[in-house]
């Protein structure tokens, strides 16, 4: 009798430390699983981010429009008509020349024109007409005259704002359809199909190019060029490229 | 190293679970009435995001997988086997993954915050680390059956 309840106990002793070793090896089994699956994880979110930083990550991205929020608040106090931002009866008008594929007139837009829009064209002082130089490259056409078409409808400098903010790098063919439409959008161009039709128009082609020869003629050879005309200047004087806010501020005042 | 026992862990899972589904819930409706989720704190960091083109993979919000993860999470919460472990380790992980990549966009490529965004990323790594340390405890064990986990053989 006790010799069998010996063989039964041994036998039970087995079956138990055989499971122990199964469970043991069932659960280093299923850890690798779970460490492999943390490994494999990690270099698919490695690999998703190299992935997305190699791509349009210096503007010119059409799906992701940055910084409308700003734009907005930087002009929608002010009143705009065409490519003119500010009161249509400020005594001074500042001209600026620009190409809205130049990185220096996006860097005119964000850093000193601000503050001259803060200072003197909210107050009504001073107006600032922005005329199309279009020497970057081909798409700088088409770009301007997209601008132009957005001031029909009241938006212009909503566009040519939100256009340098989210510029690219020049010539690299980020202008394309999808990314002017975007900026329309983005701007706040309410008739889309008619914005198409504008700008695809004989008439602001045209205009793109009567204002780039118009900067030729006067010597410019850079973008962003500015040029005023006030009650106190002889006719449109040529300022060149005005190097702060406040060389800005002080040819207007004295233009004034 | 003394490891919460398995129902405890398995409760933690399904509130977090349970709020993630709330969070992820809220973020698709409010984005499906063509609007945004509004930020508590102002500002426009959630509208920003929700309009960027990275809110949507295929047409869809990406907060429909989020909402797919957390319900997965909450049902693997009630259910005690290896299966349920080690699929909730592997949807905790993918989604956390997931909210890496997520956060990384909101900072560096849509430049803006969206803070049902980074609720719903704090959650999921939370569910994470519950998850994980539900594996390690628990895998490979019988369950109910057996009262503590299985202890590393050095100890």
């Amino acid at each position: 009798m006790s010799g069998k309840q010996d063989r039964e106990q041994r036998r039970q002793e087995r079956i138990d430390a055989e499971s122990q070793v199964n469970t043991k090896d069932r659960r280093t089994r299923l850890l690798q699983l779970g460490a492999g699956a943390v490994f494999l994880v990690i270099v698919a979110v490695v690999v998703l981010i190299v992935a997305s930083s190699s791509g349009s990550g210096s503007g010119g991205d059409a799906g992701n429009l940055k910084e409308v929020s700003a734009v907005d608040s930087l002009v929608s106090s002010v009143p705009q008509k065409e490519m003119v931002l500010g009161e249509a009866n400020a005594p001074v008008t500042l001209y600026e020349y620009g190409d809205l594929q130049c990185p220096v007139c996006k860097e005119y837009s964000e850093e000193f024109l601000p503050g001259v829009i803060e200072s003197q064209v909210d107050q009504g002082q001073a107006k600032i007409d922005f005329r199309n130089f279009t020497i970057i490259g081909p798409q700088s056409q088409p770009a301007g005259a997209a601008a132009i078409a957005a001031g029909k409808q009241g938006r212009g400098w909503n566009y040519l704002e939100l256009f340098y903010r989210n510029q690219g790098e020049e010539n690299s063919g980020y202008a394309t359809d999808e990314f002017l439409t975007s900026v329309a959008e983005g701007a706040g161009v309410k008739d889309i199909a008619q914005w198409n039709k504008d700008r695809n128009s004989a008439k602001v082609k045209e205009e793109v190019k009567k204002t780039t020869a118009e900067a030729v003629k006067f010597g410019f050879t850079g973008t962003p060029s500015f040029a005023i005309r006030g009650p106190s200047t002889k006719g449109l004087e040529l300022l060149g490229t005005p190097q702060t806010t406040g060389e800005f501020e002080e040819a207007i005042n004295k233009a004034s | 190293m003394k490891f919460p026992t398995e129902a405890t862990l398995r409760r933690i899972i399904a509130f977090v679970a349970a709020l993630g589904i709330g969070v992820a819930t809220y973020i698709t409706i409010a984005d499906s009435g063509g609007g945004a989720p509004t930020c508590l704190a102002g500002g426009g960091g959630c509208e920003t995001v929700a309009n960027s083109s990275y809110s949507h993979i295929a047409g869809v919000n990406v907060a429909v997988f989020g909402i797919l993860g957390y319900v997965l999470l909450l049902a693997s919460a009630f259910v005690v086997s290896d299966l349920a472990r080690f699929g909730g380790f592997a949807v905790a992980l993918g989604g956390f993954g997931f909210s890496v990549y997520l956060t990384y966009l909101e900072i560096f490529k849509i430049e803006a915050i969206c803070q049902w965004c980074v609720s719903s990323a704090v959650l999921m790594t939370i569910l994470f680390l519950l998850n994980a340390t539900r594996l390690i405890g628990y895998v490979g064990t019988a369950g109910a059956a057996v009262q503590g986990p299985l202890q590393p053989e050095n100890t």
